[in-house]
């Protein structure tokens, strides 16, 4: 499993070659790259594929934007169905470069759609969550509970619609929910109280656990919070200055009220005994899969200046290929090769 | 190592204390047992050791707890956490992450142990209980068992002296409750960890457990030492235990080897069971299934089962989780349209009926009776049932006051029905099911949770319904229970059924369902220990 960091700047490189290009040579060319790193990561042991294949994506999207495209914009050369101007809305000529056009667009939003299909097999949403900054860690605790209780929360539903349907209960008026939804609440109420036991069971504790840690912990929060209330008054005072035709003294203060609260964020942070476990460290895949991200978008800027943009208007050409760009894109297939052969030994002991 | 000196524990708003001046002493690396009725107090007993009582609970508390060297109402939860690992009863609603290696590591996260050292500390958690292949693995794709197990090693994570375990095996098949237990004879043995476990079912537990912790639901004080001592004071016991009392074995056996070595000095055994079983009517079966298949997604729930369900007969359904026991009862009511194959209810086929119309005629009692109750009394509950399918009040079959009666509720008739115990509030689902008075009764493990008393109340009502004529199905990991109700027994395996027949030749085939009586003796055809002192009374009588 690579580090979620290294996911994130495969991601930015990505996105930064998609949004660069029009070529429809190139995007198909990236969003095929994207898709064989989702078939390659997607571990078999894991259900949960993406509920939307980009395959799919693309069958919906592609025909759709082209259609739209062409009914909404009537220009271009080839004209390949003239409807009578006087029918509303579909009126006048439909031509290829629309079609072209629009379903160029389609593409790029496949290309992106697969980009992120991509990071959601990839990143598994905890490690989203460890980017919180530490001084939120209950919030970030909370949300992660969060995630963990929406699909038990479905299942348990499903459970109290058989058992509803069992007494013969049927869907018919607003009032037919209330056998669903009294056992929900008081099941979900039931299970946030056991988990909440859990937690505390396994010593998560926000107050520190101990008096004395709380006290000092409280005491610290105080000073945080006078440093972050200075802070917030430091920006609201440069921004006043600022329109009073004083920007350098306004900038200075906007500038020193930020990082009044940023310290203020870490001391909280720091009063928060509490540790993170580093799941994947930074290793020779994580450098790899960056330089190979970086290298390729780098590359297709510099190389592919010629032959990026490409307009179907106002009459259709070939769209130009250069071999030197596109075989740059291949440099986003690297986690596909590094995380293949990780996946082997994922069940060995790192140590 | 675990000392309570007069405690005495009353929950907030409670009538009387939970804890009634209750004074013990666990030893270091003792396997301690607690045992007593649903609401005896086991729950908060263990919840005292690690402070959650009072500090999660509120309350009040008296009198003074140490465990290992710490007052768990001075320090806090959070402390005490390192000291004391807890495991829950549902696997499920304790986990705070999503991935087996992330669970492990939220404690130790918590307690602000050094990365370096978090990653041994987990390695080793999942090597101890055997779960280091399944390390990166979601939670919800592993089985119960192994839920329960990665619990099990999220609790070792801090390195405890000390793991409470309340009703761990409660939801877990006989398979999966002994590899549970296995690995935790294993830490106390070979690791010294002192366990403190409260169970109902305790035939699984007994033989591993030196010291039993006995609180009478009745206001007596709590007893605790070792089994030999306590066990003659619990007044349900075992079936091994309950013989022995009966027969006067001396000491009593604890393992069923110890029990073998007086059965085997009993001679002449008598083959014959002493109770009769229900008069069967087998003429027209009130449910019954040919050839049904069923799937989900790519995986066979059911690859042609046949069942028949007869007028006057408890058969039961056996096998490990995850066999499509469940999906069979669903595919039997119509909650789930089978790929192939039919269900006749009362020789009618169900397949364009609606799943109301099916279950007027066949009660499905589904595993959790948490998910049927919603209305503010328990008569409402019924009477809801009456109103979904349309009849009223008056012209209910049965009045829902007598079948309260019948229920052992009728005193309970006007309580909320979430306030009931767990064994009160299954007999409400039981009474919103049997209200429109089916010819056949479904139960999807019925007893999971239940003490012994819930137990024998179920029982007794299951048996006078049969004996009235009505058709019961029970789907149970309970051996005991089958033995002791079922007419006639059946074993699932993968989708199909690979066994059935009289439940006396079902049960003592198989090495995984043979209760502890037949164990006891090879030879009879006794599964009960009603069984076992009628047929040696009968041995007895004509010598004498």
């Amino acid at each position: 499993m690579l580090h979620a960091a290294a996911w994130f700047v495969w991601l930015i490189a990505a996105l930064v070659i998609v949004s660069a290009t029009r070529n429809p040579l190139y995007l198909t060319l990236a969003t095929a790259a994207f898709m064989t790193t989702a078939r390659a990561i997607r571990r078999p042991d894991e259900l949960s594929a993406a509920p939307l294949a980009p395959g799919r994506f693309a069958l919906y999207v592609v025909p759709l934007a082209a259609l739209i495209n062409a009914l909404l914009s009537r220009t271009g050369d080839t004209v390949l169905l003239a409807i009578p101007r006087a029918w509303p809305l579909i009126g006048g000529p439909l031509t290829a470069e629309a079609l072209v056009y629009g379903a160029l667009n389609g593409l790029l939003l496949t290309a992106l759609f697969t980009a992120f299909t991509v990071l959601n097999l990839a990143v598994p949403v905890r490690d989203l969550i460890r980017f919180i900054p530490r001084a939120f860690y209950p919030v970030a605790v909370v949300a992660s509970i969060a995630i963990t209780f929406a699909p038990t929360t479905l299942r348990q539903m499903q459970q109290i619609r058989e058992a509803q349907a069992i007494r013969g209960h049927r869907m018919r008026r607003l009032r037919d929910w209330l056998p669903l939804f009294m056992p929900l609440l008081v099941g979900g109420l039931e299970r946030a109280l056991q988990l909440a036991e859990a937690m505390a069971a396994r010593g998560f504790a926000s107050d520190g656990g101990t008096v004395h840690a709380a006290r000092a912990q409280a005491a610290c929060h105080e000073r945080s919070r006078m440093v972050s209330i200075a802070g917030l008054l430091g920006i609201l005072g440069g921004g006043l200055l600022a329109a009073w035709q004083q920007p350098f003294w306004g900038t200075a203060l906007i500038l020193s009220g930020s990082a009044a609260i940023v310290a203020a964020l870490w001391l909280t942070g720091r009063s928060i005994p509490h540790t993170t476990y580093r799941r994947a460290p930074w290793g020779y895949r994580e450098w790899l899969v960056v330089g190979g991200a970086l290298v390729a978008a780098a590359a297709f800027l510099g190389w592919g200046q010629g032959s990026r943009m490409y307009n179907p208007y106002p009459a259709l050409t070939w769209p130009v290929f250069e071999t030197l760009a596109g075989t740059t894109l291949l440099g986003l297939l690297l986690p596909a090769l590094v995380v293949n052969e990780h996946d082997v030994d994922s069940t060995a002991n790192p140590r | 190592m675990i000392d309570f000196a007069h405690v005495t524990y009353t929950y907030p708003d409670a009538a009387r204390p939970a804890l009634r001046d209750v004074s013990l002493s666990i030893p270091d690396s003792a396997f301690a047992l607690v045992v007593g009725s649903s609401g005896a107090g086991k729950s908060t007993l263990l919840r005292c050791l690690n402070g959650l009582v009072p500090h999660f609970s509120g309350g009040t508390l008296t009198g003074r707890i140490v465990v290992d060297g710490l007052d768990p109402v001075a320090a806090t939860p959070s402390v005490m956490s390192r000291a004391v690992g807890f495991v829950f009863q549902d696997p499920e609603a304790q986990f705070v992450m999503d991935r087996v290696e992330d669970e492990i590591a939220f404690a130790l996260e918590n307690a602000a142990i050094p990365p370096e050292e978090m990653e041994a500390r987990i390695a080793d958690a999942l090597a101890l209980l055997r779960l280091t292949p399944l390390r990166r693995r979601k939670l919800d794709t592993l089985s119960g068992g192994e839920k329960q197990r990665v619990a099990l090693a999220a609790a070792l994570a801090l390195r405890p002296r000390i793991l409470a375990l309340d009703e761990p095996t409660s939801q877990l098949d006989p398979q999966s409750a002994a590899e549970l237990l296995e690995a935790l004879v294993q830490l106390n043995k070979s690791l010294g960890l002192t366990v403190v476990l409260a169970e109902h079912r305790l035939e699984r537990i007994l033989p591993f457990a030196d010291q039993v912790i006995y609180l009478p639901d009745d206001g007596a004080p709590a007893l605790a030492g070792p089994p030999r001592e306590i066990l003659p004071r619990v007044p349900l016991l075992p079936p091994l235990q309950s013989l022995a009392q009966a027969l006067g074995w001396s000491p009593l056996p604890l393992t069923m080897e110890e029990g073998s070595a007086f059965s085997r000095q009993l001679s002449a055994i008598s083959g014959q069971r002493s109770a009769v079983g229900g008069q069967q009517d087998t003429v027209g079966a009130v449910v019954e299934a040919q050839g049904l298949e069923a799937a989900y997604g790519q995986t066979m729930a059911l690859r042609g089962v046949d069942v028949a369900l007869h007028r006057g007969e408890i058969v039961a359904l056996l096998g490990r989780n995850g066999a499509g026991k469940t999906t069979l009862l669903k595919s039997l009511v119509g909650l789930l349209r089978p790929r192939r194959g039919e269900v006749w209810v009362e020789g009618r086929s169900i397949a364009k009926d609606d799943v109301a119309d099916v279950c007027r005629r066949v009660g499905y009692l589904p595993q959790d009776p948490n998910a049927l109750l919603f209305a503010d009394t328990v008569l409402e509950e019924l009477h809801i049932t009456l109103r979904n399918h349309g009849s009223a009040v008056e012209d209910a079959p049965i009045a829902p006051e007598v079948l309260l009666e019948r229920l052992g509720l009728a005193d309970k008739a006007q309580r909320y029905p979430r306030d009931l115990s767990v064994g009160e509030r299954q007999r409400v689902a039981l009474g919103a099911i049997m209200v429109t008075q089916p010819g056949a009764l479904l139960l999807d493990e019925p007893t999971r949770g239940l003490d012994y008393r819930a137990k024998a109340q179920l029982l007794d009502l299951l048996r006078a319904w049969r004996d009235e004529g009505l058709a019961i199905l029970l789907v149970t990991h309970d051996v005991e229970l089958v033995a002791e109700a079922a007419d006639r027994a059946m074993i699932m395996d993968q989708g199909a059924i690979i066994a059935q027949g009289n439940s006396a030749d079902v049960l003592r085939a198989s090495p995984t369902f043979m209760p502890q009586i037949a164990r006891l003796f090879p030879a009879s055809e006794w599964l009960t220990v009603a069984d076992a002192l009628y047929g040696l009374s009968c041995a007895s009588t004509p010598s004498s």
